[in-house]
């Protein structure tokens, strides 16, 4: 590229202005990126939870209602059903601390047959189904607040108005992209404690019920039937696979997608007019430069080019340190922690970032047409006579 | 070309449309230069040289008349091709001398040769020879402003003739100089004009710059007037 040296000293030539324009453009591409991440992430982690055939039972009536504990055993006899546990959030306090990490009570037995790809040492897991208020939590939770087996978890009910006082019984390792920080207990400790409590209300029941299939091909037929037979009971259900479950429950925090999607269209403008602007700016004062090179022979494509180029080169240069840069970042430092549960894991997914630098390179075009055609258009004479 | 002649002006006229009114500059203006010539052309400010000067080299289009430089009937060209008949043929000496800052004096010479297809080490040894030309080859990697306004000037001619052009125009090449540098300056012209036999027109407002010239005619009111043809210096072609 002979043109190179050119365009490349012309970036330079105010070194502040493309130092701004750089740091505009990467400072919203790391952003924007990380906000793509969300629902790229929420997809990604959905669809990645295919392999394991579970099905999820709830209330029809949503999330805030429960499932009858009868329905587990129901369930268990259907065929194509191999193992079924319950799932009840308690959502309890930890010190100050609001939401520390996600807790649910399940069954001790079946809780890591039917979710399989996390790995508990079967001593631990022993011990774990032993004791009845003990728990078993993930690796990263583990490691990030130094508990080890033994360790007391207290925790405090907002649900509900009784304690929890669990023990570390077993850590389980899990999938990258799955969550490393829940913490299982047993669902009956849970239900002592509303029986003993909270006047028996919500003793008896579910939050949702795991479902794994030992085939995938079962699952339709299988979803369709458990809510058939239960339609018209005083609780119908609602079945569906995990991946539409985790999708609906990501949902009820709100529309995210056409939020973020807004945010990002208005990103993309503002910085079409930042660059804009600035090659705009630059331009200005080159004008007789411009109409020297028409004057020894560049002609109006080429000139068109080289503005293009330059605007290009500058919003890449703020893509690539904005949207590569952030999936760096966050490979290397992982914030999902300040998340407590409701994001399993987090990172920028290649595609994502690999967008987002696509993104800036249009940003660049767009930014640099208006003035690339003004460049073209400009008369030689007049370019030139503007020194004279 | 056969005839010899290097420029034909044939009732050429030129006016600037300034929005409802047109200002006339030319005036059914003839001219003819012959090949390997040194015209000078001098004249009161707003007297049109410049306008003439850009007419000849290809710069804006005349009104009426025709232009014809090397053979070439400029106004039969399109806005394109006259812009690559220009990289082709004119070489440009500017009263400011209009380098471009952020490349050295190496990169500003090698800029018209952007536009060929020689490649790096061709281009390299045809920057140096024009540097060498003017005297300059040891600054090839200073920047315009390193340099002094004798120096650009050097540099902006290196430029003009990297290409090997048929016609050099130099617009006031000397109108910012001091009296020693301008006569480097002159004697640069005067030595291109003379070894390689370009066929240069020079505006200037400097009558001891005019008479480097073969010929130094005025203009005044869109007309050129006195034709003086100059006793040949020593050297030079005529
Ligand atoms: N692009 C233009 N638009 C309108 N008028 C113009 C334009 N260019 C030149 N003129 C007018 O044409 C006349 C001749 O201008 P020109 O620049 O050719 O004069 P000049 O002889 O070169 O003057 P100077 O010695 O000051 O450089 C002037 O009256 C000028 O105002
Ligand atoms: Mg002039």
């Amino acid at each position: 590229m002979k043109y190179f040296t050119y365009i490349f000293r012309n970036i330079r030539r105010n070194k502040l202005r493309s130092f701004l324009t750089i740091a505009s453009v990467s400072a919203c591409l790391f952003l924007a990126s990380i906000l793509a991440s969300f629902t790229a992430i929420n997809e990604e982690a959905a669809s990645g939870t295919r392999d394991f055939n579970r099905l999820v039972t709830m209330s029809s009536q949503g999330l805030g209602a429960v499932v009858p504990i009868v329905r587990l055993n129901e369930i268990r006899g259907l065929g194509g059903v191999e193992f079924a546990t319950p799932f009840s959030w308690y959502g309890g306090k930890l010190g100050e601390e609001i939401q520390p990490f996600a807790q649910f009570g399940v069954d001790a037995e079946t809780i890591f047959k039917v979710y399989e790809e996390l790995v508990v040492p079967p001593e631990d897991q022993k011990a774990f189904i032993q004791d009845r208020a003990g728990c078993v939590i993930g690796r990263k939770m583990a490691t990030e607040r130094k508990y080890q087996v033994g360790d007391k978890i207290p925790l405090k009910g907002t649900i509900y108005p009784f304690n929890l006082d669990l023990t570390v019984r077993g850590i389980y390792d899990s999938p990258p992209k799955s969550d490393g920080r829940m913490c299982f207990f047993h669902w009956d400790y849970l239900e002592e404690g509303l029986k003993r409590d909270f006047k028996g209300d919500r003793a008896g029941n579910a939050g949702v019920i795991m479902i794994r299939c030992n085939n995938s091909k079962v699952m339709p037929d299988l979803s369709k039937n458990i809510d058939a037979a239960y339609s018209n009971s005083d609780t119908p259900t609602k079945t569906q696979t995990e991946e539409a479950f985790s999708k609906m429950f990501a949902e009820y925090f709100g529309n995210f997608k056409d939020v973020i999607s807004l945010v990002g269209i208005v990103v993309v403008l503002s910085l079409i007019f930042v660059t804009g602007n600035a090659m705009a700016m630059a331009m200005r004062e080159r004008t007789t430069e411009m109409a020297v090179l028409k004057a020894i022979g560049f002609s109006n494509g080429r000139i068109m080019f080289l503005v293009l180029a330059e605007s290009t080169l500058i919003a890449a240069a703020g893509g690539l340190i904005g949207a590569v840069g952030s999936k760096l970042m966050l490979d290397a430092y992982d914030i999902s922690k300040f998340f407590a549960g409701f994001l399993a894991f987090f990172y920028v997914p290649w595609s994502v970032a690999l967008i987002g630098l696509a993104v800036s390179i249009g940003i660049g075009f767009l930014s640099g047409l208006i003035p690339a055609i003004s460049a073209a258009r400009l008369s030689v004479i007049n370019g030139l006579r503007k020194v004279v | 070309m056969a005839d010899g002649l290097a420029i034909e002006l044939r009732a050429v006229t030129k006016q600037y449309k300034r929005d409802e009114f047109t200002v006339p500059v030319l005036e059914s203006l003839d001219l003819v230069v012959r090949e390997g010539e040194f015209l000078a052309l001098m004249g009161p400010s707003g007297s049109g040289k410049t306008t003439l000067l850009n007419l000849i080299a290809g710069l804006d289009y005349a009104s009426s008349g025709e232009v014809i430089v090397h053979g070439q009937d400029l106004g039969r060209l399109s806005e394109g091709q006259i812009t690559r008949w220009r990289a082709n043929n004119v070489g440009f000496i500017f009263q400011l001398y209009n380098l471009i800052p952020v490349l050295t004096a190496f990169e500003n010479v090698e800029l018209p040769l952007l536009l060929t297809n020689l490649n790096r080490k061709r281009r390299r040894e045809n920057v140096m020879t024009a540097l060498r030309a003017v005297g300059l080859s040891e600054r090839e990697d200073h920047y315009p402003r390193q340099l002094s306004g004798g120096q650009e000037q050097r540099v902006a001619i290196a430029r003009a003739i990297v290409t090997d052009p048929y016609l050099l125009v130099a617009d006031e090449p000397t109108g910012d100089l001091d009296r020693k540098s301008a006569e480097e300056i002159l004697n640069l012209l005067e030595q291109l004009n003379s070894e390689f036999d370009k066929t240069i027109i020079m505006v200037t407002h400097d009558p001891i710059a005019a008479q480097k010239a073969h010929r130094l005619l005025h203009l005044d009111k869109g007309q050129l007037i006195g034709d003086v043809v100059q006793v040949p210096r020593l050297g030079a072609a005529s």
